[in-house]
């Protein structure tokens, strides 16, 4: 649910074939919706990718021949791209993969259903990195140390699991263990007007207080400027994607020196205090029901100054469709909380193997796994995507330092680049929400006492003290 | 020759009552016996038989007692307006002498819509700030703006409105339809006994329409209680929780905290309260009957 899934008519791009690839050269049209790098490569084999490249890995890519897995994702741009070259990986391995579309705001329950009745109907699917304890706990996913130190079924020369961002690794491993193998994922970055800011002679905020000053400054509601929006709507994936950053930011800790959750500690109080405060002074009426989706919109029509959310997100504000503010924005690095720290979500979508499949499916879905994770296929739905969409949540360090990948993101807005990259390598916190196998409980019933008290249902102390109570009922069963 | 006929009949019906018996009674008996488990996918480890565990649990539960106090809120306000909105429109139109038929096509619409869609409707085209048709009439009336599904209160109001909106064509169709089937002797009879419009209404209309005006009520009041698409779509239980009614928080906890136990428990109770209330509301009905 955190993530952009902009540019969903991605699939009414007419495929690239690989004849109109070789005639690249000569075809006006090809080149015009291509990058340059991808129309001026000819592939020995493959409509997207150089699969000899991939056939350089030690491994069988033909082991598992013949079987047919079902992947569940979210109708999302990034999952498209990936749905649209994977007649590449039919070509590699003969196994047929079909794609379910499901909203993200049913994924995890369908997910959960599945697993928990043991049906094997996703093989794998996109998941909640917050998921995973829970998944665990239940034994409904395998670990994949086995898979990934299994010579035949991977030859991490080739595929460095390690060049896979470390936050996204630790987010996806439970007990040291990874799951789940991240796909694409996101940084938490500043997004604000330049034009207004330097109008104002405003700079993007390193504090909160800053952050808070700068709303105040640029907030001009009769002019239908209003100074900043976060997510308020209420979820585990909403309000409660934004809040364990501030939490965190002021020094809060999810667990206490005895290991007992505690959510209404001082720290708690006055991150949640600076959040209310902010939203209702300078944010737009009714973003107490607005998710990232209505933030970047609003942000596009010009009417919200700054705001806090995904990398992902500029997707959106960049649509020439869609924005009226092309060119007029910068990004920055998400600002220094009281304690000094800043923090980044750790959000990813990944794919964990199902546990009730055959073997014969479950080498099937790890060789996919694998495959969608390569650096052959990140590059082939980022940058060299012959697509207007190209994807933006890469999952290796090596992509991130490809000059073409960069070019295509720099193209954004201001300091894109260097935002996002800061932001993955110095502010993406592990614990940045509390990892229990009973998240979903835990996440709902902070994201209904964030919401309860920006709207004024309850007081900040109330609302958390609410909260703890109820937490502690959950985690005792 | 009775005998062999008769077990030949219980052999027909048998494959039907089987279904029947799967796809509601079993359901019911398996949620009632969840309600006395621990069944929780986030600890697995702790399952096992509760006894009345999850029952104590609700009693000490603030969000159980918001969510009823909110559910019998949301019932008795949407049902009396539904009523008293249905009856009003059903005695005007009455007067109508012709064209009745385009109020009851009209009257329909709002019925045949699935509730998530009206919910949806409601929240994106009539209550949004700052778009919405309900936000525009309020500003150009001078009244300010209301945040209608952003405040707690507002919320409220709001979901209780577009519950009413969607149902009071039900109440008022029935009503309609009973009306329209009164003797008018009885009425001649009193107007010539010099009773006046509201004596004529009191002592006449109202106790012979009252089977119809008993059996909207109950009608209405089984599906308030078990309301939940319609707020689903529109608030999601919030702000806060603020429109969270039992059946609502009832699919919380199962389907979202994954604690099936005690989300049984909640639903065993709001069965107990349906079946209450209508049979209290059944026995009024024949009480007055005799």
């Amino acid at each position: 649910m955190t993530k952009a899934d902009d540019n969903t008519n991605q699939r009414s791009v007419p495929l690239v074939t690989r004849r109109t690839l070789l005639k690249g050269a000569v075809s006006g049209a090809v080149l015009a919706t291509s990058s340059g790098f991808f129309a001026g490569r000819a592939y020995a084999d493959g409509q997207f990718m150089d699969l000899d490249s991939l056939r350089a890995a030690n491994i069988d890519w033909r082991q598992a021949e013949g079987a047919s897995i079902t992947v569940g994702v979210i109708p999302a741009g990034y999952f498209q791209n990936l749905e649209t070259v994977l007649p590449d990986f039919k070509e590699l391995t003969g196994i047929d993969v079909r794609f379910e579309m499901t909203p993200p705001g049913q994924i995890r329950q369908k997910a959960v259903l599945d697993l928990s009745s043991k049906t094997g109907t996703w093989a794998t699917h996109a998941a909640d990195p917050m998921y995973y304890d829970l998944y665990v706990t239940n034994d409904w996913v395998d670990p994949l140390d086995g898979y990934l130190g299994d010579a035949k079924l991977t030859d991490n020369d080739w595929f460095q699991y390690e060049d896979i961002l470390a936050g996204w690794r630790g987010a996806t491993s439970v007990g040291g263990s990874p799951f789940g193998i991240p796909f694409d994922g996101e940084a938490t970055i500043q997004v604000y007007r330049k034009d207004v800011f330097d109008k104002l002679g405003l700079k993007p905020a390193e504090t909160f207080d800053e952050f808070t000053s700068n709303a105040a400054a640029a907030h001009d509601p009769d002019n239908r400027l209003w100074g900043t929006a976060l997510r308020g709507f209420r979820g585990a994936g909403q309000n409660m994607y934004i809040y364990p950053s501030i939490f965190r930011s002021f020094g809060g800790e999810w667990f206490d020196n005895t290991g007992k959750m505690v959510v209404n500690g001082p720290e708690a109080i006055a991150a949640l205090n600076w959040y209310v405060n902010l939203l209702n002074n300078y944010a737009p009426p009714g973003v107490e029901n607005w998710n990232w989706p209505d933030i970047a919109d609003a942000f596009g029509q010009g009417t919200v100054a700054s705001y806090i959310d995904a990398h992902g997100s500029a997707a959106v504000i960049t649509n020439p469709e869609k924005s009226k503010v092309i060119g007029k924005i910068g990004f920055a690095r998400w600002p220094k909380g009281p304690s000094g720290k800043r923090v980044s979500s750790i959000w990813n979508w990944s794919f964990p193997i199902n546990g009730a499949l055959s073997q014969k499916d479950k080498v099937a879905t790890w060789l996919f796994i694998q495959w969608a994770a390569s650096k052959e296929t990140q590059v082939a739905t980022t940058y060299a995507f012959p697509g207007a969409y190209k994807r933006t949540g890469a999952n290796r360090t090596s992509v991130w330092e490809i000059g073409e990948y960069r070019a295509t993101l720099e193209a954004a807005g201001d300091n894109y680049i260097a935002a996002a990259t800061t932001s993955f390598a110095e502010d993406t916190d592990v614990e940045w929400r509390p990892r229990l196998p009973q998240w979903p409980a835990v996440g709902d019933t902070m994201a209904t006492a964030i919401q309860a008290a920006l709207v004024g249902q309850s007081t900040v102390t109330d609302a958390l003290n609410e909260a703890q109570k109820k937490i502690e009922a959950i985690l005792k069963g | 020759m009775f005998a062999t006929e008769r077990n030949f009949a219980l052999l027909m019906v048998a494959p039907g009552l089987l279904v029947l018996l799967l796809t509601t009674t079993f359901p019911l008996v398996f949620l009632l016996w969840n309600s006395f488990h621990t069944v929780n996918l986030a600890m697995p480890f702790l399952d096992g038989f509760a006894g009345l565990d999850n029952y104590a649990r609700m009693m000490a539960d603030s969000r159980f007692w918001h969510a009823l106090q909110l559910t019998a809120i949301y019932t008795f306000s949407s049902v009396a307006l539904q009523l008293f909105i249905g009856l009003g429109l059903a005695l005007l139109v009455m007067q109508i002498s012709a064209g009745q038929w385009l109020f009851r096509i009209v009257a329909i619409l709002p019925i045949v819509l699935a509730p998530v869609v009206v919910g949806l409707f409601w929240r994106t085209i009539m209550l949004a700030p700052e778009f919405g048709i309900i936000d525009f009439i309020f500003r150009i009336l001078g009244l300010g703006q209301v945040n209608w599904l952003g405040s707690p209160t507002p919320a409220l109001i709001s979901v209780i409105i577009i519950h009413t909106w969607q149902w009071t064509p039900f109440a008022f169709l029935v009503l309609l339809a009973s009306l329209a089937a009164l003797p008018p002797e009885v009425f001649e009879a009193a107007k010539i006994d010099k009773a006046g419009a509201f004596q004529r209404f009191r002592y006449i209309t109202l106790p012979l329409i009252r089977p119809a005006v008993v059996i909207v009520v109950i009608m209405r009041s089984m599906i308030a209680l078990s309301a939940f698409a319609a707020i689903f779509a529109a608030t999601g239980g919030g702000p806060g929780t603020a429109t969270e009614i039992l059946n609502l928080y009832a699919y919380k906890t199962s389907f979202v905290e994954l604690n099936f136990g005690y989300g049984s428990a909640l639903a065993v109770s709001l069965l107990v309260i349906t079946i209450c209330v209508s049979g209290l509301l059944f026995r009024l009905r024949t009480a007055h009957r005799g």
